[in-house]
């Protein structure tokens, strides 16, 4: 049997929780085998792929939940933060990079601070370089150089995310 | 009675500043109160009240004012400072163009004092329709650049509650009516008009209808233009920033709710990577396909090196017989060289070094000069300095 072009980095990196974006090569060859992979993954290990426009990865009830609700907390705060400040947060992440100074230095005057302090991936400098390092290695983040990123598509998954949580409040109001 | 005109005018213009005021209470609360026109006149300490009635700029409704029509048009016109009309007050122009148009095409051979006054109302009301769509435009756009601005610290409920009211009551509405692919829009009637007018303004035997015909032809062309401008602004400008006011607000309500209680809420899953210990169920797997990945099918044949010379081994007891039969030897190490010299072709530094370490048997007696002495030793091309050594006899004297 033939596999598509590039098939076992896309399985290492939706494997290793990893997004892969619109502007990586094999995206394309995702694309064009949607259905096969998603088949592939849920036969194989019994995993849900999710392909938007803005990314791809796996769904698994094997989830890494602890991980998942810091990257919440993460893009909440950031967000809040920029609000705060006068920022339109959407365009900011979305479009322009960020010194990690700047991030630093919202998290370091949130009035979230016990929330910061109480969570191990936040909670000082050193924990938030690691955290961005891991969400560098999951494709949410791109590293420019040692003092700047930029937010990858992937933030839209966690935009999504707090879209829903109005949507389901509203439902349920 | 009636006003002079020049009276009226200059009337608005010198209490301009509470008309101002008052045409804001108005906006904001589509009535001026009685006790509102009594602050108003109050902060600006004159009573013009008497005057705006007599002008008939305001008129009474119970106790209270409101602008007349005209005027509130007039000062809304001066200030730029429209409200937003619902998409129904506009749609009624649908009717009325339509009812004149249909007319003027049954009775095109009627009576043409009537025909060239249904023309010129017929364009009356096309202008009428398109300065509610540039108003309407225009406050909308207002509106959502202040609220994009949130000067007036409108919070993220309320931004949402009020971007979807101007999306889904405003907005789409306003955009159907000016959709030109849509068979019963507003705008695909002006074309339908123009269409006919052109075919009159060139061809119709009364010249004064042909005129007439003439001028709504041309007014048309730039209304449709402009039309299709304000038609852009809606959905290239409008509806995009509107809907981005839309969705910040809903995903930073969606965030700060999260935070109230950030470990209660569900959160998305996110697959978790995978490590591969040592006792792992799938070690075994993964070490048979790292070999595999290096299996190498075809055979290999290993030749064994071939020595040209056999290696060397020190006979020590040979050459300690040798030196006692030697003995005794003035210079030990020269003695070694020669010895070996006699013994091979070529000399290597191993051999050498082997056969000095008799020097070390406990059976021989060394002697050393007074003064130290030493010789230079050439090994093939290596010059070894040596030190004079002398055996005389063997065994502990």
């Amino acid at each position: 049997m033939e596999y598509p072009k590039n098939h076992r980095k896309i399985v290492d990196e939706l494997m290793n929780g990893k997004f892969i974006l619109p502007i990586e090569q094999h995206y394309e060859v995702l694309k064009e085998n949607e259905e096969f992979y998603a088949d592939f993954f849920k036969v194989s290990f019994n995993y849900d792929l999710k392909f938007t426009q803005h990314y791809a990865y796996l769904v698994s009830d094997e989830s890494a939940e602890m991980l998942s609700r810091d990257m919440c907390i993460f893009f909440a705060l950031l967000s809040y933060e920029l609000d705060r400040d006068g920022k339109n947060f959407l365009e900011r992440i979305q479009y322009t990079e960020f010194e990690l100074d700047e991030i630093e230095n919202y998290f370091a005057n949130s009035s979230y601070i016990d929330l910061i302090l109480s969570n191990k991936q936040l909670k000082d400098t050193d924990a938030r370089k690691n955290f961005i390092n891991t969400l560098n290695r999951r494709n949410i983040v791109e590293k420019i150089g040692d003092n700047r990123i930029l937010f990858t598509s992937a933030h839209k998954f966690f935009m999504d995310f707090a879209a829903d949580i109005v949507k389901f409040e509203n439902v349920n109001e | 009675m009636k006003a002079e005109p020049r009276t009226v005018l200059r009337f608005l213009l010198e209490y301009f500043d509470i008309i101002k005021d008052l045409f804001d209470t108005q906006t904001k609360d589509n009535i001026i109160t009685y006790e509102v026109m009594n602050e108003i006149t109050s902060k600006h300490k004159m009573d013009v009240k008497i005057q705006l009635l007599e002008y008939k700029i305001i008129s009474n409704v119970a106790e209270n004012y409101q602008f007349r029509p005209v005027f509130a048009s007039l000062i809304e016109f001066i200030l730029s400072e429209f409200k937003p009309m619902l998409p129904e007050t506009i749609e009624k122009y649908h009717v009325s163009i339509g009812e004149l148009f249909r007319k003027i095409r049954e009775n095109i051979n009627g009576d043409k004092v009537i025909l060239n006054q249904r023309i010129t109302e017929l364009s009356n009301e096309i202008n009428n329709f398109y300065e509610s769509v540039e108003k309407n435009t225009l406050a909308l756009l207002n509106e959502t650049r202040e609220l994009k601005a949130n000067v007036k610290k409108v919070d993220y409920r309320e931004k949402i509650i009020r971007a979807s009211r101007w999306i889904d009551e405003y907005i789409i509405p306003l955009n159907k009516i000016l959709d030109l692919n849509h068979s019963t829009s507003l705008t695909t009637k002006l074309y339908e008009v123009s269409e006919y007018t052109n075919r009159y303004r060139l061809n119709f035997d009364d010249e004064s209808t042909r005129i007439q015909f003439e001028k709504l032809y041309f007014s048309l062309i730039q209304v449709n233009d402009n039309l299709l401008r304000q038609s852009k602004i809606l959905t290239n400008e409008l509806l995009p920033l509107i809907e981005r006011i839309r969705t910040e607000s809903i995903i930073l309500t969606g965030w700060i709710n999260f935070l109230k209680a950030p470990h209660k809420k569900k959160v998305p899953k996110i697959l978790e990577s995978k490590r591969n210990y040592i006792y792992s169920k799938d070690t075994f797997f993964n070490a048979a396909e790292f070999f595999d990945a290096f299996k190498n099918d075809v055979d290999v044949f290993i030749e064994d090196e071939e020595y040209e010379d056999e290696k060397w081994i020190f006979d020590k007891q040979l050459y300690k017989d040798k030196l006692k039969d030697n003995l005794p030897v003035t210079d030990f190490f020269k003695w070694c060289n020669k010895t070996l010299k006699e013994d091979y072709k070529k000399v290597e530094i191993e051999k050498f070094f082997a056969l000095t370490s008799l020097a070390f048997d406990d059976d021989l007696q060394l002697e050393y000069p007074v003064k130290a002495e030493f010789d230079k030793i050439k090994i093939n091309d290596l010059t070894l300095t040596v030190p004079k050594i002398t055996i005389n006899n063997h065994g502990i004297s």
